[in-house]
């Protein structure tokens, strides 16, 4: 083990992490889970139409987010609902405190291992894809490519990032396990599939008070809209279908639009923190 | 001309010159207040280096509480919590390098081996993998020490969470009902290794249940009662504080104490049944004035002086009175 060579405890916990989601599998099975999924819509994603064929960049782009916005917050969920009432349960987050530690470091330490987990699962499945793309599709500009990939993985860990302090908050308050994942996974709920269907059908419907501002903001409250919204930015949004393109309607440029995923994961940060330091023990 | 910064020093000078190493521990009127739910009540006690304390009561007398605040994870809402001369909260992370800590019925990672535990925790505390190999010998999991804990069994986990509170060969030991589960031998091992830290002057509390396993290995006991210290002292100033008698029995014992009116005021039910501050008297009756030298003497067992203070605690002030 090497974690004696390391000497920042943020480091330190964050190789215990990483050695935790290796030993429970959790990164075996979520990289494989995102390896089959990317796969399955890269080289038979064209099934449906009739004829076999590899999409153009940026259908594959828009197929991708569309199903990675229900996967990733999920797998976000599952990899970091127990980080702090876990640990609480077993009793080491007291042995912990007992340590010349910090709340910020085992903060940190936790959210560097999950994030480092994550960035290689979604890395490794992705980054296969990406590579089988090049070697068999011909008609693709390579740097095209290479550039929507990136850009995808960036964009599906920041959202993923939001999911894992998200989860962070819903562990620190909660007494046990069980209630912790039952929490997350109503928030799961409500953010992927309840809000992303009322903010839908507000865009379709004819509703007087649905300008710009206000799709905007409804946009801006939900960090997995922000999410579709960035791949539709990204790819021009014509490849969406239906409602989906007038969430790229949105008149925020992308940076404008990350730097709204990064005001998310401060601000849920900057909470995760306020609750761990005020968590009575 | 050179500037001068007052440090607070925690030592002390006495007059004569040399220097007094302050308590380990040092609990001064502490007082825990959570909302309307009094956990500690004026609380006040010290452990110096190379004591044990046992601290005792039932669940929810404040046991938990205590530890915290010694670890400085809480600050008191009244009074003075010390640590080697330092407060306990405010100088919480540099006391954490001294104090070794095993929380009660502690689990750790299922999925790590032991020695990556000891590793993962060793590394937090900057302890170097030597001391690391020597304590997966010392603690004899060497042959385990690649396995994962989930195959652990109670004794060899409660073993592990040892090695893991001594790994910075710490000032302070915090231990929290450290032999529950265990078999006897492997509570003899704790409590060896236990007296061997106290020996190198390890200041120890244990906080335990099991009173006649802790009775032969502690200095002090700290009696807790619904957040208030009930009785501080060694085993014999607890059985002066107790009404539990000593006893002293030997054969032929009616017969010689019919002769010697002292004596006879103790005799009751075939022994000789007194408090400990008449122990020395009788002692020296039985010997000089009845020339009896082989007797047996039976001090009150700290479960026994427990059980007599905490009915004492549990009954009403008028009950006691």
């Amino acid at each position: 083990m090497y974690i004696n060579k390391l000497t920042s405890p943020i480091l330190i916990i964050a190789y215990k992490e990483i050695c935790d989601s290796s030993r429970n599998r959790w990164l075996a099975f979520m990289g494989s889970m995102f390896l089959l999924l990317s796969l399955s819509v890269s080289f038979a994603g064209s099934a449906v139409t009739g004829s076999l064929y590899l999409p153009e960049i940026d259908a594959l782009m828009s197929s991708l987010s569309t199903i990675s916005v229900f996967i990733i917050p999920l797998a976000a969920i599952l990899l970091s609902y127990d980080a702090f009432v876990g640990e609480d349960e077993s009793g080491t987050l007291l042995l912990l405190l007992s340590y010349p530690l910090t709340r910020m470091q085992i903060l940190f330490g936790k959210l560097l291992g999950h994030m480092t987990v994550m960035l290689l699962a979604t890395g490794v499945a992705f980054g296969i894809t990406a590579v089988l793309l090049l070697l068999l599709g011909e008609h693709y500009h390579k740097a095209d490519l290479i550039s929507a990939f990136v850009q995808f993985l960036v964009s599906s860990n920041l959202l993923a990032l939001t999911f894992i302090l998200i989860s962070y908050i819903v562990s620190l308050k909660s007494t046990e396990k069980a209630k912790a994942i039952g929490g997350l996974l109503l928030v799961w709920f409500l953010f992927v599939l309840i809000y992303d269907l009322i903010l839908l059908t507000i865009l379709v419907s004819d509703f007087s008070f649905a300008n710009q501002y206000v799709i905007n903001a409804l946009i801006a409250m939900s960090p997995t809209d922000l999410y579709r919204a960035i791949n539709l930015v990204a790819i021009d949004g014509n490849s969406a279908s239906g409602s989906l393109t007038m969430l790229a309607s949105s008149d925020w440029g992308l940076a404008s639009m990350y730097a709204l995923l990064f005001a998310w994961i401060g601000t849920l940060t900057a909470i995760s923190h306020r609750i761990f330091k005020h968590k009575p023990l | 001309m050179g500037q001068y910064t007052a440090v607070n020093l925690p030592f002390e000078h006495n007059n004569t010159g040399s220097v007094m190493v302050p308590p380990s521990i040092k609990l001064t009127d502490v007082s825990l207040q959570y909302n309307d739910f009094t956990a500690l009540n004026n609380v006040s006690f010290e452990v110096n280096a190379g004591q044990t304390m046992a601290l005792l009561g039932h669940n929810g007398a404040g046991k938990s509480s205590l530890i915290k605040v010694i670890l400085g994870l809480i600050s008191p809402t009244v009074g003075k919590a010390e640590v080697m001369g330092q407060s306990a909260y405010t100088n919480h992370q540099q006391n954490c390098v001294d104090i070794g800590y095993l929380p009660e019925d502690v689990s750790f990672y299922d999925k790590l081996s032991g020695r990556e535990v000891l590793s993962y925790f060793g590394a937090l505390k900057g302890v170097n993998q030597a001391r690391i190999e020597s304590l997966i010998e010392e603690f004899g999991l060497g042959y385990a020490q690649h396995r994962q804990l989930k195959t652990y069994s109670k004794g060899m986990k409660q073993r592990l969470g040892v090695a893991q509170a001594i790994l910075s060969e710490p000032k302070i030991l915090l231990l929290d009902e450290p032999t529950v589960g265990l078999d006897p031998q492997a509570s003899q091992f704790l409590y060896g290794k236990i007296n061997q830290l106290k020996q190198s002057g390890c200041a120890v509390v244990i906080s335990t249940h099991e009173l006649s396993l802790v009775e032969a290995h502690l200095d002090i006991a700290l009696i807790m009662a619904k957040g208030q210290r009930r009785a501080l002292g060694s085993c014999s100033e607890l059985s002066k504080a107790s009404a539990l008698k000593i006893t002293i029995g030997f054969s032929e014992l009616s017969e010689r104490v019919k002769t010697n009116a002292y004596l006879q005021q103790f005799y009751d039910q075939g022994l000789l049944q007194f408090s400990a501050m008449h122990k020395a008297d009788i002692i020296k009756h039985l010997v000089t004035q009845c020339q009896i030298f082989d007797f047996e003497i039976k001090q009150p067992r700290l479960e026994d002086i427990y059980h007599d203070l905490m009915g004492q605690s549990l009954r009403s002030p008028a009950e006691q009175s």
